[in-house]
């Protein structure tokens, strides 16, 4: 990898671990392997979301390019936003495409993507199923959201009554991942769901 | 991920945060020293860092939006995106011809050590404007006469007079050919001027 892609990367990882929202424990990056091209990072879910509470891990990887060209950013931990893939992790987010600076850093990536948790673009979705839910069922929304946050990233707000519904399609054979995103999509309409699986 | 070899952050949060601090970082006290002569040099070298590769600024250039840049870097990030030419900080329109280079005191000590990128963009140097209104007395002989005649050899003065002080870098051009092209054509027109000047003495 060429000399400034590393030499920047160092840097910027001192940054991050100097930097105050460490402190809080709202953004961290791990390094995952030794030639810097590989990083894992983790954003708190912002105060007053349906994320609130949860961790978010994300997979970081560095150009060979880079500051030149952004760093290519996924969400690992699952999570139900309109402008993230409920399914891959795949972020949409403008500063991670065309509208990428040379002067931005993992430290304002990872702020950016905690800023988009807080708000999000539904007429500009990654994920079309939950951009449709969050415009025309926003309180489903929400509570979908905050029950992910709750599964997958270690959120502390339950939603019994999905719990239930997950457990009923569990008990019929189907994996708990897919019978939650099946769920989700369906408006967690238990009937449409079943249809849908066993269609 | 196989092999996982997840580095810890060490660092040390500041001393009022540490004992509310519930995350598992060992707290080293590192920061707790009074700021030094060291610190406070790698403080001032921090301001003069390029905010691409974040290191001292080497030929260093500064946009018109005030910021500051490696010429090889800033130069990298406007080849690599030609259509859209976006200051990295500010996202100010910046162009290669518009911004301007630093030089400190031992400047022309340091090479560049990419030989294979154009120079840096000279520092363009405008003269005094002459004050008062002798600069334009009739004692200058008639080349001003020739303003009244027309616009044409207005424009062509000031690259005909100009011999003495062609730019350096400005042979490295790729359109180098066509400034001479403008420049022979230049003269032409100078010395057209001259003739009309003439015949309309005699006339």
């Amino acid at each position: 990898m060429a000399n400034i892609a590393i030499s920047r990367i160092k840097r910027e990882f001192k940054e991050v671990i100097k930097s105050e929202e460490i402190v809080q424990c709202s953004i961290k990056v791990e390094l995952i392997n030794d030639n810097w091209t590989e990083l894992r990072g983790e954003i708190a879910g912002p105060p007053d979301t349906p994320y609130e509470g949860g961790k978010f891990i994300l997979e970081i990887k560095v150009p060979e390019t880079y500051p030149f060209n952004p760093p290519k950013v996924r969400f690992i931990t699952r999570i139900w936003h309109p402008n993230i893939s409920s399914v891959t992790g795949a972020i949409c987010l403008d500063i991670l495409k065309d509208n990428w600076a040379a002067a931005m850093t993992l430290r304002t990536v990872l702020l950016s993507l905690q800023a988009l948790l807080a708000a999000a673009e539904p007429d500009d979705p990654q994920d079309a199923v939950v951009a449709t839910q969050y415009k025309e069922n926003h309180p489903m929304f929400m509570l979908t959201a905050r029950h992910w946050t709750n599964s997958y990233a270690g959120g502390p707000n339950k939603v019994a009554d999905f719990d239930t519904k997950i457990q009923r399609l569990k008990d019929m054979g189907i994996d708990e991942n897919q019978a939650r995103a099946c769920l989700s999509k369906e408006n967690w309409d238990l009937e449409k769901a079943t249809e849908s699986l066993f269609s | 991920m196989s092999s996982e070899e997840v580095i810890v952050p060490a660092s040390a949060p500041p001393m009022e945060e540490a004992s509310t601090s519930t995350s598992s970082t060992p707290t080293v006290n590192t920061n707790t020293e009074t700021p030094t002569e060291e610190n406070k040099d790698k403080e001032d070298e921090s301001m003069y860092e390029c905010n691409i590769c974040l290191d001292p600024a080497k030929n260093a250039v500064v946009s018109m939006c005030g910021h500051l840049f490696c010429w090889p870097c800033l130069h990298q990030w406007l080849e690599i995106r030609p259509t859209r030419k976006l200051c990295p900080v500010c996202k100010a329109a910046i162009d290669k011809d518009k911004v301007i280079p630093l030089y400190g005191r031992n400047s022309s000590k340091q090479e560049d050590p990419r030989e294979k990128l154009p120079p840096r963009p000279q520092g363009q140097r405008t003269e005094p404007e002459s004050t008062g209104f002798s600069g334009f007395g009739f004692g200058d002989g008639g080349f001003h006469m020739s303003f009244g005649i027309g616009a044409f050899p207005f424009g062509f003065f000031a690259s005909t007079f100009n011999f003495g002080d062609q730019r350096a870098g400005l042979n490295n051009r790729p359109n180098a050919t066509q400034y001479e092209n403008e420049q022979t054509l230049s003269k032409f027109f100078l010395y057209l001027a001259l003739l009309c000047l003439v015949g309309l003495f005699y006339s």
